[in-house]
């Protein structure tokens, strides 16, 4: 049973998530502080930490910032309270494999949860981690956010660049439209997923090899966009 | 260009026209076309009564440019105090709501937390019809707090600025909005210019922009009736772009057209129709982070037209 550490000071928040993640089949421990939650990671190796950004003391983000920095691979989701998107990329970029807006779906943590462990089985972990990726002959490099195809430099605008890491990060998961439109745009407005529709349409015209018979960015009908390329660390 | 230069110039001539006066009088009095013609009027006046007209004439003028100068000084003290305590009001407003969305993110998500434990007890029919309508609630008030942080985070975060094609953007908020159930039986139109130039593209945000020109439209569309018209019409408006959204609907009454951009503002009359009152302060928000202004003018009854001016290039970032 893959074990779950969970960081954050709101008790009404642990005390609720817990028993939902253990009903989810999950061991759990949980952790108030960050502080605390860097020795539990140490102590107990859990599979996979869900972690506050807000925290006094040690905050999310510098528990993950220490994590990485120790080596340690163990995936992390965010939840992130400020909701700025300045703070999401950063997110990704210290090594977040994942994140979420509070107040978020409890249904959509569990399916974030279970994406992130399958995907960390899968790939051995790291692709959140990594600073470059590489998909066929397209290079992602997230420190410098730019994108090359075939050793040349890609034009992007910045959000197709942004939904460019997510989609690779996450590779072979359906994603929606309104949860790209959440990690990438920080919003979800009903009458907005047409943004999503024409930042793949960028994203394809610039490297598919066909933009209208998409190997990497592929349609899944009536949900969303998967990125079904092989991705690797560059 | 020239017609605006001849303009100014009428307009400064008013003060000016005592001195024109005197002028002229003393012109008359030399040319001896005017009774008494050129003859000196007594000995111990050395001036030509022109002369004296001249200047009473020139001090008239010297009293009324001071006295407009002064005026003006005043004016426009008198705005840039009014701005600053506008401003300030803005901001402290923004924090509040800052702060609100902040401090309800963790109860709503505990509650959203505790509801899902809850449903997943199997609980009796009755608790679960009970547990569905507090569901519907939170998330209600999920979607607030997320609209108001979206408004929080338009005014403060990197705009994704590309050259933007301000039609095509109507074009897409024009088809959204039809798609929708509620556009039937209202008519949309776009008229945009084509001849002999289209609109200059804009420096912008297209999601952005987008979202705010879809907010316009379904507004429109929201507070009109069947058989109503929705027109959107642009213009270039020198160093401008100005977009108008006009509608035939109820219209807002004159006490209410004020708050309209006020956040959760809700008149008597849109209470009718569901919505959040964040729709309005959403667009100006995105005008304003794109250094353009947003006004709204109704007649109730009639209909309303919101007017976007963005200017073509971006003001530099502070």
């Amino acid at each position: 049973m893959p074990t779950i550490l969970l960081a954050d000071d709101e008790s009404a928040i642990t005390d609720n998530l817990a028993p939902l993640l253990r009903r989810a089949g999950y061991e759990v421990v949980v952790t108030s502080d960050g502080r605390q939650a860097l020795d539990g990671i140490r102590a107990h190796a859990p599979d996979l930490v869900v972690l506050d950004v807000m925290m006094p003391g040690l905050d999310g983000r510098a528990v993950l910032r220490t994590l990485r920095a120790e080596r340690r691979s163990t995936p992390v989701i965010l939840l992130t309270q400020v909701g700025e998107s300045s703070e999401r990329a950063m997110a990704l970029e210290e090594g977040a494999d994942d994140y979420l807006n509070k107040p978020f779906d409890p249904q959509e943590l569990i399916a974030r949860i279970r994406a992130v462990l399958r995907r960390g089985a899968a790939s051995g972990g790291g692709l959140g981690q990594s600073p470059r990726l590489r998909s066929g002959t397209v290079v992602l490099d997230r420190v410098s956010q730019r994108v090359s195809r075939d050793g040349r430099d890609v034009v992007l605008t910045p959000r197709a660049t942004a939904l460019l890491a997510y989609l690779m990060t996450h590779p072979d998961e359906v994603m929606t439209r309104e949860r790209l439109l959440e990690a990438v745009w920080g919003w979800t407005f009903q009458t907005s997923t047409r943004s999503v529709d024409t930042r793949v349409a960028e994203l394809r015209r610039e490297l598919e090899v066909d933009s209208g018979d998409p190997q990497l960015i592929t349609t899944v009908l009536g949900t969303g966009y998967r990125f079904s390329g092989r991705v690797e660390s560059a | 260009m020239r017609g605006r230069a001849a303009r100014r110039v009428l307009r400064g001539l008013p003060p000016l026209l005592p001195v024109l006066a005197g002028v002229l009088l003393w012109g008359l009095w030399r040319a001896g076309e005017l009774p008494g013609g050129a003859s000196r009027v007594g000995a111990e006046v050395t001036a030509r009564p022109g002369d004296w007209v001249l200047a009473a004439g020139a001090l008239a003028t010297v009293v009324l440019l001071l006295g407009a100068l002064r005026r003006r000084r005043a004016r426009v003290a008198r705005e840039r105090a009014l701005r600053a305590v506008a401003a300030q009001g803005a901001g402290d407003r923004q924090r509040l709501v800052g702060r609100l969305d902040h401090e309800l993110k963790n109860p709503l998500t505990a509650i959203r937390l505790a509801l899902a434990n809850l449903a997943a007890d199997d609980p009796r029919p009755q608790q679960a019809a009970g547990l569905r309508s507090i569901e519907e609630q939170v998330l209600r008030l999920s979607r607030l707090t997320t609209d108001l942080r979206k408004i929080a985070d338009v005014e403060t975060s990197r705009l994704d600025t590309t050259d933007v094609d301000v039609t095509a953007l109507l074009e897409e908020a024009l088809e959204v909005v039809g798609e929708q159930p509620r556009a039937a039986g209202r008519t949309l139109r776009l008229d945009a210019p084509r001849a002999p130039w289209p609109l200059p593209r804009v420096q912008g945000d297209a999601d952005l922009l987008v979202l705010a020109f879809v907010n316009l439209v379904d507004n429109a569309v929201k507070y009109t009736a069947d058989g109503a018209t929705v027109e959107v019409r642009a213009r270039e408006s020198g160093p401008d772009v100005l977009v108008e959204v006009a509608d035939t609907g109820h219209g807002i009454s004159a006490d209410d057209l004020p708050h309209v951009w006020e956040e959760l503002f809700r008149s008597q009359q849109a209470r009718a129709v569901p919505g959040s009152g964040l729709g309005l302060p959403f667009v100006r928000a995105v005008v304003h982070r794109h250094g353009g202004s947003v006004t709204a003018d109704s007649r109730e009854g009639e209909g309303t037209v919101v007017r976007v001016v963005l200017p073509v290039r971006q003001p530099a970032e502070a």
